[in-house]
């Protein structure tokens, strides 16, 4: 007989209150770690985003709220309030390009599409775009559409189809290359024709530039801020402000699962303490057969950090089977890039798995500190008495 | 007397519970041979067993000092006093004496286990002790698959885990028929004529009348020790 032993022989004696304690824990870490990765992949993903926009400086109107900083990343419908001859004032600035985008949505086939306002041309050459089929824009102005790659394949659409915005029709005249971000899912239109489609005027939504010499930022963001009367935005702060709120949201999220983990951890210190009630008698005769109080100790502190090595272990395979399953639908996660057998992912996600087990670990140790205390401070003749 | 295992002097215990103070022990001095059979006798809540407990390191009396082997065992800390229990004495209780989630072999090894020794010599040294209360055949048996006098025996089994000197026992047969008892005295006497310092606290006048010595415990004092 050893200690191990013993832990185990006695925390699975009442199966149904083992089971349903270990359930309560490995809830509570499976949730902790579907979030956890949820919030690290939502990052990964805005992070990317931010990347595919290729910019160094976002041009605002003043005043803008951070949920429309998110929008420029993610493509949302945004307010037009930027007149396009503030466009070409900044164009105008030496050591920059500038591209004006119009961000409005349509719907098709009962879905919601982003349509975008470009001035083709510049935006090709900023964006490097590739044709997958048919043919870029040939001017300005021509009443056309290019689609993403991704919009392509959803509906099914190819060179010559047809795609009504707005009660107006529009034949495509190009699919994009696959690029893996937010310009696969939008349909591009030459911004003239976008502002006339929408009524906005010669309003613009925001502006993205790209400078030569990024070591002159701070220079060209005053530049800009004299020449029109706009908010600057680097794209290291337009990431910043954004991932705080993405770390905001899931911080939340993080609370919550923790006050699962908690929840489960006064489960654990619930039956233990029944266990140390339960077994008063049998504390008596290990005391009696020479158990010191140390032992008696460990015998119940081991068995509630038992409860956490395997809610640990189970709750971190839960996690990761939920996250794969949700994968699909909140983009990609840092599970499932484990799977693909990233190595920068993987090592990512062996310390989300590690801390998740040591955490649960913790807590339950920590929830078997009172119960074990009780049950090792009981006098021998206490324990021996009672019947 | 130099050959005392078990010496006791003035011992006092007394219990609060609320406001209620219970004397349990007022001034008990005995010596209890070393190899004898003594057999503590009275009626139920005179203080027999809180003698016991006290004689075992089990509890601390209020006054008084208990030599157990020479040593003073009020003195020592709970851990030596918990080592003193493993190694020195084996106790067996009336009721619900073993660990009812192990079997006969895993509670006689338990007891060994808190002496130190390796997992190896603890199922020898089980299985020997179980063959030797007749129980060979029980090893894997659970407390629950086993018959209260079978019970017993797994019990005094453990007490002889560590080859103790003494073995103390509160009423081993007073929840058993009377087949059971017989087997459960029969291995008491035996493991007696061997050597061991038995102290059983009983009702059984059967007992009582085997016993070499009798210690009549009456209102917390001793008042007759033949």
């Amino acid at each position: 007989m050893n200690i191990p032993k013993l832990v185990v022989k006695n925390i699975t004696r009442r199966k149904g209150r083992f089971v349903f304690t270990l359930l309560g824990i490995t809830v509570g870490i499976a949730s902790f770690v579907t979030l956890l990765s949820l919030g690290g992949g939502l990052k990964k993903e805005i992070r990317k985003q931010a990347s595919e926009l290729g910019a160094n400086l976002v041009v605002t109107p003043k005043g803008w709220c951070a949920y429309e900083q998110v929008s420029v990343l993610t493509g949302e419908q945004l307010p037009e309030a930027i007149p396009f001859e503030t466009v070409l004032k900044i164009a105008a600035i030496k050591g920059l390009t500038a591209v004006p985008y119009l961000t409005e949505r349509t719907a098709y086939k009962n879905n919601p599409v982003s349509v975008i306002g470009i001035l083709p041309e510049e935006m090709k050459r900023f964006k490097n775009w590739e044709m997958e089929q048919g043919k870029y824009f040939s001017a300005q102005d021509e009443r056309a559409l290019v689609i993403g790659s991704g919009i392509a394949g959803q509906f099914k659409l190819k060179p010559g189809d047809e795609l009504t915005i707005r009660g107006e029709k529009f034949p495509v005249s190009g699919v994009l290359k696959e690029t893996g971000g937010k310009d696969d899912i939008a349909v591009y239109l030459p911004l003239s024709v976008a502002q006339k489609l929408y009524g906005v005027g010669e309003m613009v939504s925001f502006i993205a530039i790209k400078v030569d010499d990024i070591a002159k930022i701070d220079a060209y963001i005053l530049q800009i801020q004299e020449t029109a009367n706009v908010a600057v935005v680097s794209d290291k702060q337009l990431l910043r402000s954004v991932l705080s709120i993405v770390g905001t949201v899931s911080m939340t999220l993080q609370l919550i699962a923790a006050v699962a983990v908690l929840a489960a951890a006064f489960g654990i210190i619930n039956t233990m303490m029944t266990a140390v009630s339960e077994r008063k008698r049998e504390i008596g005769i290990l005391q009696a057969i020479g158990a010191p109080q140390g032992t008696i100790f460990s015998l119940f502190f081991l068995e509630s950090g038992f409860y956490g090595l395997l809610g640990g272990v189970f709750g971190v395979v839960g996690g990761l089977f939920f996250s794969l399953f949700a994968s699909p639908y909140i983009s990609q996660n840092e599970f499932t890039t484990l799977i693909k057998g990233s190595d920068l992912a993987g090592a990512l996600d062996a310390r989300i798995v590690l801390g998740s087990i040591i955490f649960s670990v913790v807590v339950s140790l920590v929830s078997g500190v009172y119960p074990a205390w009780k049950a090792a401070r009981m006098t021998p003749v206490e324990a021996i008495s009672y019947e | 007397m130099n050959d005392a295992i078990i010496r006791t002097e003035n011992l006092h215990k007394t219990y609060t519970t609320g406001k209620i103070t219970t004397h349990a022990l007022r001034g008990v001095s005995l010596e209890i041979p070393r190899s004898s059979f003594t057999a503590i006798v009275g009626r139920s809540g005179h203080g027999k067993s809180t003698l016991m407990h006290l004689i075992g390191g089990l509890d601390r009396p209020t006054g008084g000092t208990i030599f157990l082997a020479g040593e003073e065992i009020n003195r020592l800390s709970n851990s030596r006093l918990a080592a003193l229990r493993a190694r020195k004495i084996g106790f067996v209780f009336q009721f619900f004496n073993l660990l009812s989630s192990l079997t006969a072999e895993e509670n006689v090894a338990t007891a060994m286990m808190f002496a130190g020794a390796p997992e190896k010599r603890q199922s020898e040294r089980a299985r020997e002790l179980l063959s030797l209360v007749g129980l060979l055949d029980k090893l894997k048996a659970k407390p629950s698959e086993l018959s209260g006098g079978q019970q017993q025996r797994v019990a005094i089994a453990r007490a002889l885990a560590n080859d103790p000197e003494i073995l103390l026992m509160d009423e081993p047969t007073g929840n058993l028929d009377s087949e059971s008892e017989a087997e459960v005295l029969d291995t008491v006497f035996r493991l007696h004529r061997e050597g061991k310092t038995v102290v059983i606290v009983t009702h059984n006048n059967e007992i009582a009348r085997r016993a070499e010595r009798i210690i009549k415990v009456k209102d917390g004092r001793i008042t007759g020790n033949e």
